[in-house]
């Protein structure tokens, strides 16, 4: 089990040290069921981190805003920052290694393991809870969850309540780090893919039928491509304008954007939009969910991205995120990749 | 039934000139509505002007309202509106609506000293209020231009200025020397303490781009001018140009209502947004 | 006009307003929102809160606000498209969202009357019901001037009394329609009152988050222009358009031209919401931005809100419906940074 007190100690020392610029952690909520996201500069702030099935974020995310933040400060202070990381999201910093994002010495990786279990879904405990609020929500033996609520001690089976993506999860413990908390469980899912069955099953129509009333609740809040850290381009074919534009850009360059897609929350354009964030994804998401769970109209986006990584897996037998040093699925190539998605 | 803001009026350019060639090119376009009620304006006010299956500009009207005759607009090629615009044809229809925003004070300054500062194309909308108050040169004082460019060739309305020249003092300056060059070399804001305009019973109006207005205000209040004494435009980004859409806020104000001109006195009372 | 109205009469009440457009809450998946409901009976008044809230009706996300299209002579031609005259009922409104339709009307209203959104609001009759319970746990009307029994903005507002509703008009409008179902209504007695007095001080006593000494707020705002919190509070905030396109009172939008066929030209130019939080919002075509990073942008928000506006139209701009805190992806919770806006520096 991952000791907290371990964790506070080891981010204490290093920002003692003086050679991390900051901590990208988690810290409990005042008010709110969930963790949040923290950010630590000072050595006594270490108290205000936590570890436990709250923490969903996904925080390498901010591993982008802070590659921009540096980019922008005139002496930049180039000592790395530590981030804590659950397995999924040490995947996610593998892809940004691996696409050199960012570089290994810019990160220290703080892994903690999941042991065994994963974290929670907001909404299924919420329902689970009919409605309460739980103060504390802590990892308990093998496979369950401890739940503090109004004073009450709660016991739920993990199965219960766990994200939907852990329960598809192929690593709940780091696959890089610096550092690691905790003990790895082995914990297999039956099927990585279990969640696209039902997809899968239906006819050509019925799928259409599916995701046009799904997409059509879009509001192109762009929340689900704001959280993702492998959204990290300038330039995205969403925006009105490019963020790219400098002194030199010509007049000609910026009236010739191509408009790939109107504002308009319609039909058409949400499809465009969402098959596009699927397409960029492909053989890059890791598959941390965060997109799904940002969504405020409960889209179910992760399942397009699921498909995606499906189709990797068995056409080029890629896994996202696990060695650093292995090409991307996109910029390698085997003589004996299969060409029939060309035909 | 009232009128709807949203909807332009089609006007017709009967007059395209190139002012500057070039990289950074600019020309005035001179039009005129196609029905009878078009629409009268104060100096200093602006207008949308459409391409339609492109977009809006918020552009500086910059002819005098003592002309009734036709709008004029001297636009700076940046992008995709004002592209397409650059692309017009004398005897082409645009969409014109407005007239927005506060316009500049002149009334109030009748017997003063008027010094207009202005870098590249933010001579568009002091050319309004220059030429307003020429018409009624009898009402104001003194008149002057400090006018600068990055490059000779960058300089809007030449033919105009030398013309200018003969009735009021006309300091030009462009940033970086040319062998033809004969007045100043240097940016805007030095241009003015070089050439020290008094504060004495005057009013300062300056308009270019953001970095520019920010040192001519400081070297204007380095010679004495009061925070009233100066004015300047704000051109934040604008879309509805009638306090809807929220796009030009700053603090408590919709720029392209309440502004776009502003007294240094009250410029700095809002938030530096801009 | 104060009545009283059996639940088992309420499905038929609505079926005498046949002649109007008629929005209910409405769930899809887990999600409610407000959608056209053809049948009486679907309606459930048994809620919680919408994602969206009413401000989508009166002010859509997506309005054509002309069509343009290339005349034989190689000209521009254009056509004003306005909403259709199209009387609607909206059900189930809550106090904080019919507050908020006040506030989108100072702006929409003044110098010049946005016809497209008047259109919408003034054929809109809102019946709002009280919130017996919070339907949110971040709800916090009660610091901002609301209540969830206000009748602020409302034509009509429905009480829950159990087995039936106490229902009050507050307008001509609403006056009219309870005249449609005149049979249906019966006059309030002594216990009536007493029983919507009894639920109404219960509900206030279950909203349990407040914005503390509110007052000191916007002046403190002010101060907190250019102090570092802003750069602090922002660092998780990942510039998505959550908090703004939920949020019933805010009202930014964008306009622009969507093309169908590029020659000869034909489109339409429409408006769609837009936001603060996103940063091209406010980048000039040079590249220059005022607002250029998140801090300024989460500023620009929290200021708007609780300064700028309340300055402008002597309001906060903020309703308490809780919405941008339950909905946003990390946490950032409006009534924490205000709390910590009050008490910063003491
Ligand atoms: C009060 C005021 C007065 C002004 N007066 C003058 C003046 O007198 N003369 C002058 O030259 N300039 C003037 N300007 C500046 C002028 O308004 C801008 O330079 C001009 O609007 C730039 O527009 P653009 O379309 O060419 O630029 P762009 O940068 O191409 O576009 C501007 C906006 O159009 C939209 N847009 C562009 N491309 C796309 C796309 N691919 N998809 C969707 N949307 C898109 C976006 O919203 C974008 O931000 C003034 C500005 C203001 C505010
Ligand atoms: S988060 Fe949901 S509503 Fe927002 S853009 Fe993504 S799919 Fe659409
Ligand atoms: S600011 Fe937040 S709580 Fe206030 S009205 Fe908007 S969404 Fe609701
Ligand atoms: S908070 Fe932002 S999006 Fe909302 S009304 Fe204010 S400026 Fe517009
Ligand atoms: S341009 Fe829309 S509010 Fe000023």
């Amino acid at each position: 089990m991952v000791n907290l007190e371990d964790l506070k100690k080891e981010a204490k020392r290093i920002l003692e040290e003086g050679k991390i610029k900051y901590i990208i952690g988690y810290e409990r909520s005042p008010n709110g069921m969930m963790s949040m996201p923290a950010f630590i500069k000072n050595p006594e702030d270490a108290e205000r981190l936590t570890w436990d099935p709250s923490c969903v974020y996904n925080l390498t995310r901010f591993l982008v805003d802070e590659k921009r933040r540096k980019a922008k400060e005139k002496k930049p202070d180039t000592r790395p920052v530590a981030i804590v990381v659950k397995g999924c999201d040490s995947r996610a910093v593998v892809v940004l290694l691996q696409e050199k994002f960012i570089n290994r010495e810019d990160v220290y990786i703080l892994g903690v393991s999941c042991e065994g279990a994963g974290v929670v879904d907001e909404k299924k405990l919420t329902e689970k809870l009919k409605g309460k609020k739980a103060d504390k929500i802590e990892f308990s033996e093998k496979d369950h969850f401890l739940i503090t609520s109004d004073g009450e001690k709660i016991k739920i089976p993990a199965q219960e309540i766990l994200a939907e993506r852990c329960l598809e999860c192929r690593a709940n413990f780091p696959v890089i780090y610096d550092e690691v908390l905790g003990e790895k469980v082995e914990r297999r899912p039956e099927d990585p893919f279990k969640s696209i069955e039902r997809i899968e099953s239906l006819s050509k129509e019925e799928r259409w039928a599916f995701w046009k009333e799904q997409l059509d609740k879009c509001i192109r809040c762009y929340a689900c491509r704001s959280v993702c850290p492998m959204c990290y381009c300038d330039e995205c074919v969403v925006d009105t304008i490019s963020f790219a534009v400098a002194a030199d850009t010509t007049a000609e360059e910026k009236a010739q954007k191509i408009k790939w897609i109107e504002r308009s929350p319609d039909s058409s354009e949400n499809f465009v939009y969402h098959l596009v964030r699927a397409i960029h994804l492909a053989g890059r998401c890791i598959d941390c969910g965060e997109c799904e769970r940002a969504c405020p109209l409960d889209i179910p986006v992760r399942l397009l991205n699921k498909k995606l990584e499906k189709e990797a897996k068995e056409l080029f037998d890629y896994e996202v995120g696990f060695d650093p040093e292995k090409p991307s699925l996109a910029s390698s190539f085997k003589d004996d990749d299969p060409e029939d998605f060309i035909r | 039934m009232e009128p709807n803001p949203y909807i332009p009026k089609l006007a017709k350019i009967i007059q395209i000139k190139e002012e500057v060639r070039g990289a950074r090119p600019v020309k005035t376009f001179r039009t005129q509505f196609l029905s009878e009620n078009g629409f009268s304006f104060r100096c200093g006010q602006c207008a949308m002007l459409s391409i339609f299956g492109r977009g809006e500009s918020m552009i500086s009207i910059s002819s005098s309202p003592l002309v009734e005759d036709y709008l004029q607009f001297s636009i700076l090629k940046m992008g995709r509106v004002t592209s397409s615009l650059h692309d017009l044809q004398e005897g082409d229809i645009i969409g014109v609506r407005g007239p927005y925003g506060n316009g500049f004070p002149i009334e109030k300054w009748k017997g003063k000293n008027l010094i207009f500062i202005g870098g590249g194309i933010g001579i568009a909308p002091m050319w309004s209020v220059l030429h307003t108050a020429l018409g009624k040169k009898e009402d104001y004082g003194k008149i002057s231009l400090i006018y600068g460019a990055r490059t000779s060739n960058d300089i809007v309305f030449k033919e105009e200025l030398e013309e200018l020249r003969k009735k009021i003092e006309v300091h030009l300056s462009i940033d970086v020397e040319e062998p033809e060059w004969k007045e100043f070399v240097g940016f805007v804001p030095i241009n003015v303490l070089e050439k020290k305009p008094s504060p004495e019973n005057a009013i300062a109006v300056t308009c270019g781009p953001p970095i520019m207005i920010k040192y001519v205000i400081q070297n204007l209040e380095a010679l004495g001018f009061k925070d009233e004494q100066i004015f300047t435009t704000v051109e934040n980004k604008m879309k509805c140009g009638i306090g809807k859409c929220g796009r030009c806020n700053i603090g408590l104000h919709y720029v392209c209502q309440d502004g776009p001109v502003y007294s240094w006195a009250e410029l700095k009372n809002l938030p530096q947004e801009y | 006009m104060q009545k009283i109205l059996r639940k088992k009469s309420f499905p038929q009440w609505v079926k005498k307003l046949e002649s109007y457009k008629i929005y209910a809450p409405a769930k899809n998946g887990d999600v409610w929102n407000y959608e056209a409901v053809n049948h009486s009976e679907d309606i459930d008044l048994d809620y919680l809160n919408s994602v969206l809230s009413p401000k989508k009706i009166i002010f859509p996300q997506r309005e054509i606000f002309l069509e343009f299209s290339t005349s034989n002579d190689g000209n521009p031609e254009i056509n004003e498209v306005l909403p259709e005259e199209n009387p609607s009922v909206i059900f189930g409104v809550r106090p904080c969202d019919a507050k908020a339709l006040t506030l989108t009307d100072s702006v929409f209203g003044g110098d010049f009357d946005d016809l497209y959104y008047w259109r919408r609001r003034d054929q809109a009759i809102l019946v709002g019901l009280a919130c017996h319970n919070p339907p949110s746990p971040n709800c916090f009307c009660l610091s901002v001037n609301g209540s969830p029994h206000s009748k602020e903005g409302l034509d009509i507002l429905m009480t829950d009394l159990g087995d039936r509703y106490y229902v009050e008009s507050l307008t001509e409008k609403g006056n009219k329609l309870l005249n449609l179902g005149n049979k249906f209504f019966e006059e309030p007695k002594a216990k009536d009152k007493k029983d919507l007095e009894k639920i109404n001080l219960a509900s206030e006593k279950k909203i349990k988050r407040r914005i503390k000494e509110i007052k000191k707020i916007p002046p403190q705002l002010k101060e907190m222009f250019d102090s570092p919190f802003w750069d602090e509070e922002a660092m998780s905030c990942i510039r998505c358009g959550i908090c703004t396109y939920l949020c019933p009172t805010c009202h930014c939008f964008d306009i622009s031209d969507e093309v169908l066929s590029s020659s000869p030209i034909e489109g339409k130019r429409v408006r769609t919401w837009d936001t603060c939080q996103f940063p091209d919002f406010t980048m000039h075509s040079s590249g220059h931005n005022p607002r250029p990073d998140k801090a300024s942008r989460l500023r620009q928000r929290i200021l708007h809100k609780f300064q700028y506006f309340v300055e402008r139209y002597k309001n906060y701009q903020c309703t308490g419906c809780g919405r941008c805190i339950s909905k946003c992806p990390v946490g950032i919770d409006i009534i924490e940074v205000l709390d910590k806006v009050r008490d910063y520096g003491t």
